[in-house]
This record gives C-alpha cells, sequence and structure tokens, in this order.
C-alpha cells in the first residue's frame, strides 16, 4: 500500500513522502491547505478594501452562514471519494431527509430531538442503499448513484406532491438568522464540530483508516484483512447522513422543509459537492483526504462569490469568473510547490 | 410680521421638499427576478424611469445567472450589503423566498413579491401581478368571439407545479361554460413551459389533430411562442388563437394574422408601481389594513397589476397600452392602498 496517499488531513502528505520527519514548516509551507489559506486572505483582503461592505457584520454572517452550509455539502461528498466513488445523489438524499424532518415536525408534531435524529437515519439509510447497490453490483458509484438520485428525488415529489413544509417550529427559521456574538452563524459552528470530528474519525478509529486504506489499494486493504465492501458501504452510509444534515441546515435557512431547495434532482449540489473537497486537496482517485481543506475550499468559493456579486462584474460572468480562479489557484499552488523543489527547499 | 409669516412658511415648505426628496434619494430599488427570462427584461427600463421620475436613489435590474434558489438569496444578501433597502422580488421559490425576505425586514428595508406570490404567512409586503386567471378568462372570451362563438379549442399551458396553471385552466373552462356548449375545451396540454417539451408536445399536438381543432388559447410565455410559430409554418389561417405576453416570435404572428392577439402581462408596470409604492413606503406612507386586497392561491394580499387584449390594429403600439394600464393602476395606488400624511 502506497502510504504517501493514505493521509488522513495530514498537509503534505500526498505530495511529500520524502520529507518525513524533517520540517514541520515546510510540511505546511507546501499544503494545499496553506495555499488555499494564503489565497482566502488575499482575496478576502482584497474584497475589504475595495468593496464597502464586503466587511460589514451582515456580509461576514451571511458569508460564514453559507460556509457552513456549503462545507458540509462538501463533507458528505468527500467521505465517498475517499474511497474513490463519488454520489450524485447527495442533493436528493438532502432534500429527502430534510422532507421527512419537514413531515415529521410539522404534520405529525415530532418533537425536534427526535425528527432530527430520525431524518439523519434516514439520509444514512438512503446512503447505505447506494453503498449495498455498488457493492452488490459492481457497478461504478456513478452510475447507481445516478439513477438513485431520479428514484430519491421522484418517490419524494410524488409523496409530498411537490408542496414545501413552512410551518416549522418558530426555533428552525430562528436557528437559520442566529448570530452568535453578533456575526457568527450557529450553521458555521455545527459545520466546524464536524469537521473536528471527522478529522478525529479519520485519524484515529479504526473504521476511518480502513476507508483511506480501501481508497488507497483496495486489494492491499483485503489482503490485510479490510473487509472493503463493508467500508464501502459505511462511507456511503456516512455520505447519506451528511448529506441529511446538510438538508437539514439548509431547511433551518430558509425556514422550510422546500422540495426545490437543491434544484432538481438536487443537482444544484453537485458543485460545491465536488468543488469543496478537491479544491481542498481530497484526491478523486481515493486514499487522501483533507477535512480541513475542504472547509477551506468552501469558505474560498463564498469569499469569491460574494466578493463579485458585490463588485458587479455581471452575474452571468460570476460562475465563469470563479472557475477561472479555481483554476488560477490550483495552477498557483502547482507552482509555489514547484519552485520550492527546484530550489532544494524540500 | 406678513413678511416673517411668509419666510418661515417658504422654509417649512421648502424643508418638507427637501425631506421628500431626501427620502427619495435614500431609496435604493433593487429589481431581481428568479433568473433569466424574457418577461422579466422590460423591468430593467422600468426601474431606470422610475429612479428619473421619482429621484430614487437607485433602481437597478439585477438578475441571477440562473433559476436557482441559493443564487437569487445569495444575490440578495449581497445587495443588502450594498445599501439596498427596497426590492421587487419574483420568488425563486414561494416559500422559500419569505426567508431572505424576513433579513430584508431585519435591516429595515422593504420587499414586494412582484409577478408571482410568496406563498402566507410572507413577510413581504404585499403581492402585485397578473390576476393570471383574469387574464386567462379575458383572452379565451376574445378567442371564443373570433371563432365567431363556436367551435373547439385547445388550451396550452404552464408548469403544474405553478398553482397559477389550475387557475389558468379553470378560467378558460369557465369561459367556454359560459357558450352553453357551443364552445369546448377539447384539449389541455400542461407543463410545457419549457422550449423542449413546448416545441414536441404542441408540434406533435397539431399533426394528429389539427383538423379538430378550430382555436387555440395559450396562457403560458413558451407554449404561446412555440403554438404562434407552428400556425405560422402550418400557414393555414383557420385555426384561430389568443397567446400570451409580448415575445417578438408572438407579436409578428399577430402581425401577419397567423394569430389573432396577445394578452399582455404588464410587467413594466409591475416595475415602475413597485418602485413608487416602496418610495412611498420609505417617504413614511403606510399601507392601508382596509385596502382592497384580492386574494389567490397563496396569498390574501394581492394587487393586479393589469392585462390588456392586443390585437394586429395595436400590434404597433403595444407599449403604449402596457403604458396605459400602468398609468391607470398608478393613478389609483395612493388613494386605495395607501395612507400618506
Amino acid at each position: 500500500m502506497n502510504q504517501s496517499h493514505l493521509s488522513p488531513d495530514s498537509p503534505g502528505d500526498s505530495t511529500m513522502p520524502a520529507l518525513g520527519r524533517g520540517s514541520v514548516f515546510m510540511r505546511v509551507m507546501l499544503s494545499n491547505e496553506f495555499g488555499l489559506t494564503v489565497l482566502i486572505a488575499v482575496t478576502f483582503l482584497f474584497f475589504a478594501s475595495f468593496l464597502p461592505g464586503f466587511a460589514s457584520k451582515f456580509n461576514l454572517f451571511t458569508m460564514g452562514r453559507q460556509i457552513g452550509i456549503d462545507t458540509m455539502i462538501g463533507l458528505a461528498m468527500m467521505a465517498v471519494i475517499v474511497t474513490g466513488g463519488l454520489d450524485l445523489s447527495v442533493g436528493a438524499i438532502g432534500v429527502g431527509a430534510a422532507m421527512v424532518f419537514g413531515y415529521l415536525s410539522q404534520i405529525l408534531g415530532v418533537p425536534l430531538a427526535m425528527a432530527i435524529p430520525c431524518a439523519l437515519a434516514f439520509g444514512a439509510a438512503l446512503g447505505f442503499i447506494n453503498g449495498a447497490a455498488v457493492v452488490r453490483t459492481g457497478v461504478h458509484s456513478f452510475i447507481i448513484t445516478l439513477a438513485s438520485m431520479s428514484i430519491f428525488f421522484g418517490v419524494m415529489i410524488f409523496l409530498t406532491k411537490a408542496q414545501a413544509f413552512n410551518q416549522l417550529p418558530l426555533v428552525v427559521p430562528e436557528f437559520g438568522k442566529m448570530k452568535l456574538a453578533g456575526i457568527i452563524s450557529p450553521l458555521l459552528v455545527i459545520s466546524l464540530l464536524v469537521c473536528a470530528g471527522l478529522s478525529l474519525f479519520y485519524r484515529f478509529t479504526t473504521l476511518g483508516r480502513s476507508m483511506l486504506a480501501a481508497g488507497a489499494n483496495s486489494k492491499a486493504a483485503k489482503l490485510s484483512g479490510i473487509r472493503t465492501a463493508r467500508v464501502i458501504a459505511a462511507c456511503h452510509t456516512l455520505t447519506g447522513a451528511l448529506a441529511a444534515l446538510a438538508g437539514l441546515m439548509l431547511t433551518a435557512r430558509t425556514g422550510a422543509a422546500i422540495p426545490s431547495m437543491a434544484g432538481q434532482l438536487g443537482q444544484d449540489w453537485l458543485l460545491p459537492a465536488f468543488l469543496a473537497p478537491v479544491l481542498g486537496g481530497t484526491l478523486l482517485s481515493g486514499g487522501r483526504v483533507s477535512v480541513v481543506g475542504t472547509l477551506l475550499g468552501a469558505s474560498f468559493v463564498a469569499v469569491m462569490t460574494k466578493g463579485l456579486l458585490l463588485m458587479r462584474i455581471g452575474e452571468f460572468w460570476i460562475l465563469a469568473c470563479l472557475g477561472t480562479m479555481l483554476l488560477l489557484a490550483v495552477l498557483t499552488d502547482k507552482t509555489r510547490q514547484s519552485v520550492l523543489r527546484n530550489r532544494g527547499m524540500v | 410680521m406678513k413678511i416673517m409669516k411668509s419666510i418661515t412658511a417658504a422654509v417649512m415648505l421648502g424643508t418638507l421638499a427637501c425631506g421628500a426628496a431626501m427620502a427619495g434619494t435614500n431609496t435604493k430599488v433593487a429589481l431581481v427576478p428568479g433568473g433569466p427570462h424574457p418577461y422579466f427584461a422590460a423591468w430593467e427600463q422600468a426601474g431606470k424611469d422610475a429612479m428619473k421620475d421619482f429621484n430614487l436613489g437607485a433602481g437597478d435590474y439585477r438578475v441571477p445567472a440562473k433559476w436557482e434558489l441559493a443564487l437569487q438569496s445569495s444575490m440578495l444578501e449581497s445587495l443588502i450589503t450594498e445599501g439596498y433597502n427596497s426590492f421587487l422580488i419574483f420568488p425563486g421559490d414561494a416559500v422559500g423566498t419569505n426567508s431572505v425576505v424576513s433579513e430584508i425586514k431585519d435591516a429595515g428595508g422593504f420587499a414586494i413579491a412582484t409577478a408571482g406570490c410568496l406563498k402566507d404567512p410572507t413577510p413581504a409586503l404585499f403581492c402585485m401581478g397578473t390576476d393570471t386567471g383574469n387574464s386567462a378568462y379575458l383572452g379565451t372570451k376574445e378567442l371564443i368571439r373570433v371563432m365567431g362563438g363556436k367551435g373547439k379549442i385547445a388550451h396550452f399551458t404552464g408548469f403544474l407545479v405553478d398553482p397559477n396553471t389550475q387557475l389558468r385552466i379553470d378560467a378558460v373552462q369557465k369561459a367556454a361554460d359560459e357558450t352553453n356548449g357551443a364552445v369546448t375545451v377539447v384539449q389541455v396540454i400542461a407543463d410545457i413551459d419549457a422550449p423542449e417539451p413546448a416545441n414536441e408536445k404542441i408540434n406533435a399536438y397539431l399533426a394528429a389533430n389539427a383538423a379538430g381543432v378550430d382555436g387555440i388559447v395559450t396562457t403560458a410565455w413558451v407554449p404561446a411562442v412555440v403554438a404562434a410559430q407552428s400556425l405560422t409554418k402550418i400557414g393555414d389561417k383557420r385555426i384561430k388563437m389568443v397567446g400570451i405576453d409580448h415575445d417578438e416570435v408572438v407579436l409578428k404572428a399577430v402581425k401577419d394574422g397567423f394569430v389573432d392577439g396577445t394578452m399582455l402581462q404588464n410587467p413594466y408596470g409591475q416595475g415602475y408601481i413597485g418602485a413608487y409604492v416602496l418610495d412611498k413606503l420609505h417617504s413614511g406612507c403606510t399601507l392601508k389594513e382596509d385596502a382592497p386586497w384580492k386574494s389567490n392561491a397563496l396569498t390574501a394580499k394581492f394587487v393586479d397589476s393589469g392585462t390588456v387584449f392586443v390585437d394586429a390594429k395595436q400590434i404597433d403600439t403595444y407599449v403604449d397600452a402596457m403604458r396605459g394600464i400602468t398609468k391607470t393602476v398608478l393613478a389609483n395606488f395612493e388613494g386605495n392602498y395607501l395612507n400618506c400624511k
């Protein structure tokens, strides 16, 4: 097994097998996370300097809230990318779980303390179905989740008749609008806590390490006694639970459980779902995750989007500009690592 | 003494006038549709005209890059950050947009759901748009008139998830029922307010059933365009048609005689009147509790922005027709809906 690709959130591990025990400073310098942090800082300072209102309390609050939700969506995808798979149904699962939550709390009057775990369990169950189907059939998760995306979403629309639940307990919309210390959204806090939990999970638990191992080299993992089929199913289950949590966070944000809140078939989530983890350094081939990188990736996207909106460069150019900036970010990161290597600093 | 009184009065009047002017200057209006759609193009000019006529701080038309609730919400948040305090919003979602509207309200701003309504309970002041049922009813009556009071009608309309669609279907049926069986609605094709399904279903229907239809009424933008194109291609003016809205294709078909008329909605007026009302509210006016609000499937506070039938004779002056509706609605708005000291 290639240990350099078996990395839970460790800056630089995937790119610097030679560094070993040497300079922690250099390891940090060459990490994706460091590059992203610098980029976020530079872009934030740029926008804050030239755009009145960018650093206002309201903008920081809404930006933090957006980071919280996008990070959770990114983490949901990251949890399955770790094995080299993907899940196109994250949006459908998230919305489905949100609608279950809405039905339980609004129609049946189930207390939030029960409705929330039930919705999370529902998301996890849908994720497990995906995982079981992938393992049983041997078909790539792209195909399985492409199908399940339509199935989950279609059944949800059929059962709800496309009607929203907009009479949720008042605490739900209030939570979405809540400002801690006048500026911090509790949705961001939830994401930070989940990030911390996932970092510990991948670093210190057997299941977490098994997921990384199965993603890095499935055959080697099997030979070393890891039951990769179960691990893959577990990854999809985790993805489902995290997608459900993202759905609940979005429900708090919009104050209602809405069938269209992730777009048709939940496709509106796909861009943030892939952007955050991949930008953050998670390998699409599996074996390496970067929880902090996913958080930073979502943060960079949020900062850029808000800044570009305030710059009024033209709404239709924002997505194109964002894509260009992301490409530049990746190239800059590669160049930085190359320069450091050429100077013998590695 | 008299002179002093005159000076004092002049100063007071001046102060009031300045106050009013200042209030206007502080009103920054943003007109935000749910996404790109030709229907909303008139909002841009409406915002500019309102800015000039009412001395607004801004009257800007801002379009989200695509129809996505999150994108529209993000744009509205940015506009709040930029200091906009007055919003005319076509809701990206009848329920989901309430959240960001409540944030506008928390920030001291006002928002009017425009061209489409938010579902009650809503923090939006009210909803201003086309009374879709009435528009469909009047359009069908015009169609029945040009059909000579008898025949078979096909009705092409919008998305089924849009609550207005059922109202339109009912209204067309109501107009047909009033003929005591002389006119029948033989086909309703819904869920086709997008080019692909509209082309596929309308063309297939006409290919198979054109001979059995005497009239077509369309109550959504894209079906109107596609049906007008189809009738023009067929080249047979036997089938009468009344469309909706002011797409160039529909207007040309009306001019060429393949379509008998179109029911104009009033997007310009929605933008212009909405900006006027928002400025009035920032100047200290309040909404009357006992105003003659209409109600629809989503809200109990609905204002009809007007609709008018335009045929080939008026097609070159349809902009005047739209401005005429606007003038009528605007002239009565303050008296009917506002308390202004």
